[in-house]
């Protein structure tokens, strides 16, 4: 039997002799199937009973609120350094008053004391199969609400295509679907094609077009429904919209990437958020947490020795100096090379080959939910201006005012715009590029903040950026501890910026130390 | 907040000795979050080694930041980034950050730049006439400390000088000498040897 025989290969010889239960079982057995497909499971840390350890963790971020969270519980004793003057990392939601602590340009918000008016500049979605996620939220009591995050009746803009005017998304993916179909039956339903399929087959995929595309009998997009009625169609007939000409839709970059985009499996429906602000997630950790947490203190030396780590920082005008047992680290990977430390040298160029990401986002106070006007419920507008993105807020519907994302950057080079500019010019920026959707746009704007992660004091880049080389050369060794250091965190994950990620990581590291202190409290029961 | 606890598994914090580290004021911890502890510097973020440079030199460099004439060019993407940290600040701050810095003492910067120094030296002859036999910097010529700056920095800046980025602004007549100064290095190779001649002139202050 050769070394290419693959699974799904094996499987078919699986049920060549058990049948459909024997593949499922296997299937099951192999990981293949949802359910079975956790990726990371869930750590149990076990008792120290009599015994202690100390851990000390390095960042107040989601990953370590987790970790703090779980250990404690099990009788660790626990101390997490935070160097910002607030607790969450990135879980960040901004609310009035608010000091945003950005490198340069330090901001207030200046939002309305509402509870409806707040804007969540980091995490703002929870897909339904982020399940270390969802399971704090369940076990910690955080109220959870949808998110609306593809919205058929938002816009879809590019400067270059429709006259630079918006056009509603239903009616781009309604057309453009409608065309590739129509493109895809004509070829298919030639009498001389050289047909890869039966023609019964034919008839069947014929069929799937046409469903598809919403093409008629005769094979042709003649306009669809699910692209909306150019008037009425309530008590007298609708009248189908003309599509747009397939050129057009092509001159848009909007099929390349963000068509395609609440496909994702982190992005399609349903997703939710927490209600009255992602950082609810924090709150609850918090709460629920006993340990020292200290804010301002800033790590200036992490020494790793044989029986424990040594970290000096600075907190309250002194230097104190701690020894755990074990450290816990999550502080950006971009930032340790700026803090000393005797980690060795494959480690510290593993840690520098990550690259920084840079993503910027910008929150308006709106006098007025102009965009419930327009028909449009939460969900995202598409443009291709440096904007990128409008997102309109999934709650507080028909309340007087809403806080909408007027600006949100994947591109670093768009990021970079922004972070450039003082926030009153990107107010003004933004302002300019969301008029060329919503006319009346500045008319309702009354105060913004403006994140740029990658000028964020203290965390100076959102995401971390793997590339698959630095993955396969480097992924492994900075999950695997050095001596009794770990990296932890979102960047220590496949899934950077996301809380799964960080969850993941968190308990990824939970379960290798529960594994490590095992060893060592039977190997000293042994040596008793 | 202290606590001393003398128990297996619970964290034991002690004060550590006083001249270990330097007490980073409240308002500049921002500085040492990208420049590092102590102002060591940190390439993963672009952030040159500070401490051992010359007041006077941190002074006019942070004026020159917010005034403009340095972090303006629209290539100067480092540049800009620095920018808005002096724009925020006071003259008084200004100075009080010169003086914070200057206040660190000098650490070795570790050698990242390799090219021939025996070849960097003779280049280097044309340097010394402003920076000084021992790359140590002159004020009375406006010439900075070159020796035991982050050498992947000071390559950056010839770079950045032989493309105009840097020293072609109008107020920045120094730079502007500067930077017909770089251009008298031929290629790349020249620029990496003249560092590694300079990154053999630490010198101790």
């Amino acid at each position: 039997m050769s070394d290419s025989f693959t699974r799904r290969q094996f499987l078919n010889s699986v049920g060549a002799t058990g049948g459909s239960a024997a593949v499922y079982q296997m299937s099951m057995a192999l990981g293949l199937l949802p359910g079975s497909a956790q990726a990371v499971p869930f750590a149990k840390v076990e008792t120290l009973g009599n015994s202690q350890r100390s851990v000390l963790i390095l960042g107040a971020g989601i990953a370590g609120l987790v970790c703090a969270y779980e250990l404690e519980r099990a009788g660790f004793g626990v101390t997490i350094l935070e160097a910002s003057h607030r607790i969450g990392g990135r879980n960040l939601t901004i609310r009035s008053g608010d000091f945003v602590d950005e490198m340069g340009h330090p901001q207030t918000c200046q939002f309305d004391r509402h509870p409806n008016l707040y804007f969540n500049a980091g995490p703002a979605r929870i897909p339904s199969h982020h399940h270390h996620l969802l399971y704090y939220c369940r076990t910690l009591g955080v109220e959870l609400e949808m998110f609306v995050n593809d919205n058929k009746h938002a816009y879809v803009h590019d400067p270059r295509a429709f006259g630079g005017k918006p056009i509603k998304n239903r009616e781009y993916v309604t057309d453009a679907r409608g065309f590739m179909t129509e493109l895809l039956a004509k070829a298919i339903n030639k009498p001389d094609f050289e047909k890869p399929f039966s023609s019964e087959d034919t008839e069947r995929v014929l069929e799937f077009l046409r469903s598809y595309g919403d093409l008629s009998p005769a094979n042709n997009y003649e306009g669809s429904l699910r692209a909306g009625y150019k008037s009425n169609g309530m008590v007298i007939p609708g009248e189908l919209k003309t599509p747009h000409e397939f050129t057009e839709l092509l001159d848009s970059s909007f099929w390349r990437l963000r068509m395609h985009f609440t496909e994702g499996e982190d992005q399609c429906s349903p997703l939710m958020q927490a209600v009255g602000g992602m950082d609810n997630i924090v709150k609850a950790l918090v709460r629920n947490i006993a340990s020292r947490i200290l804010t301002n203190a800033q790590v200036k030396r992490i020494t790793l020795g044989e029986t424990g780590v040594d970290v000096v920082y600075q907190h309250k005008g002194r230097h104190e100096k701690i020894r755990s047992d074990y450290c816990l680290n999550s502080i950006p990977k971009h930032l340790m090379a700026g803090i000393d430390n005797n980690l060795p040298k494959d480690y510290t160029t593993a840690l520098a080959s990550i690259g920084r990401g840079k993503l910027f986002k910008m929150g308006i106070q709106m006098r007025e939910r102009f965009w419930e006007k327009e028909n449009i419920y939460g969900g995202i507008t598409w443009t291709e201006q440096n904007i990128e993105q409008l997102w309109y807020p999934s709650h507080g519907i028909h309340s007087e005012k809403g806080v909408m994302l007027g600006a949100y950057t994947f591109d670093a080079e768009n990021s970079e715009f922004f972070a450039r500019m003082t926030p009153e010019q990107r107010f003004e920026e933004v302002l300019k590029q969301g008029e060329k959707i919503h006319p009346d746009y500045r008319r309702y704007a009354q105060s913004a903040v403006s994140v740029p992660w990658h000028r964020m004091n203290h965390i100076m880049g959102c995401t971390a950026v793997w590339t698959p080389e630095t993955r396969e050369r480097w992924f492994k060794r900075l999950q695997q501890p050095e001596g009794r250091h770990y990296m932890i965190g979102d960047q220590m994950s496949f899934h950077p910026g996301w809380q799964e990620g960080a969850m993941s990581s968190a308990h990824w590291t939970l379960a290798h130390l529960n594994n490590r202190v095992r060893t060592e409290l039977s190997g000293a029961v042994a040596n008793a | 907040m202290r606590w001393i606890v003398f128990a297996l598994g619970v964290s034991v914090s002690v004060p550590t000795q006083a001249d270990e580290y330097n007490l980073t004021p409240t308002q500049f911890v921002y500085c040492t979050v990208c420049h590092g502890v102590e102002l060591k510097g940190n390439k993963s973020v672009d952030a040159p080694k500070l401490n051992g440079l010359a007041q006077w030199y941190v002074l006019s460099q942070l004026q020159a930041f917010k005034s403009g004439w340095r972090g303006s060019h629209s290539f100067d993407l480092t540049g800009m980034e620095m920018k808005p940290m002096a724009v925020v600040l006071t003259d008084k701050q200004l100075a009080q950050a010169a003086a914070y810095v200057t206040s660190i003492p000098t650490h070795a910067a570790p050698a990242t730049v390799h090219g021939d120094p025996i070849r960097g030296e003779n280049l280097y002859s044309t340097c010394a006439v402003c920076h000084g036999p021992r790359a140590q910097g002159d004020e009375a010529l406006h010439a900075p400390q070159l020796a035991g700056q982050s050498d992947w920095y000071l390559v950056r800046q010839l770079e950045k000088y032989q493309a105009g980025i840097r020293g072609s602004s109008p107020g920045d007549a120094w730079g502007t000498q500067m930077r017909s100064s770089a251009l008298v290095l031929a290629d790349k190779r020249a620029i990496t040897d003249v560092v590694a001649y300079i990154n053999t002139l630490q010198t101790a202050k």
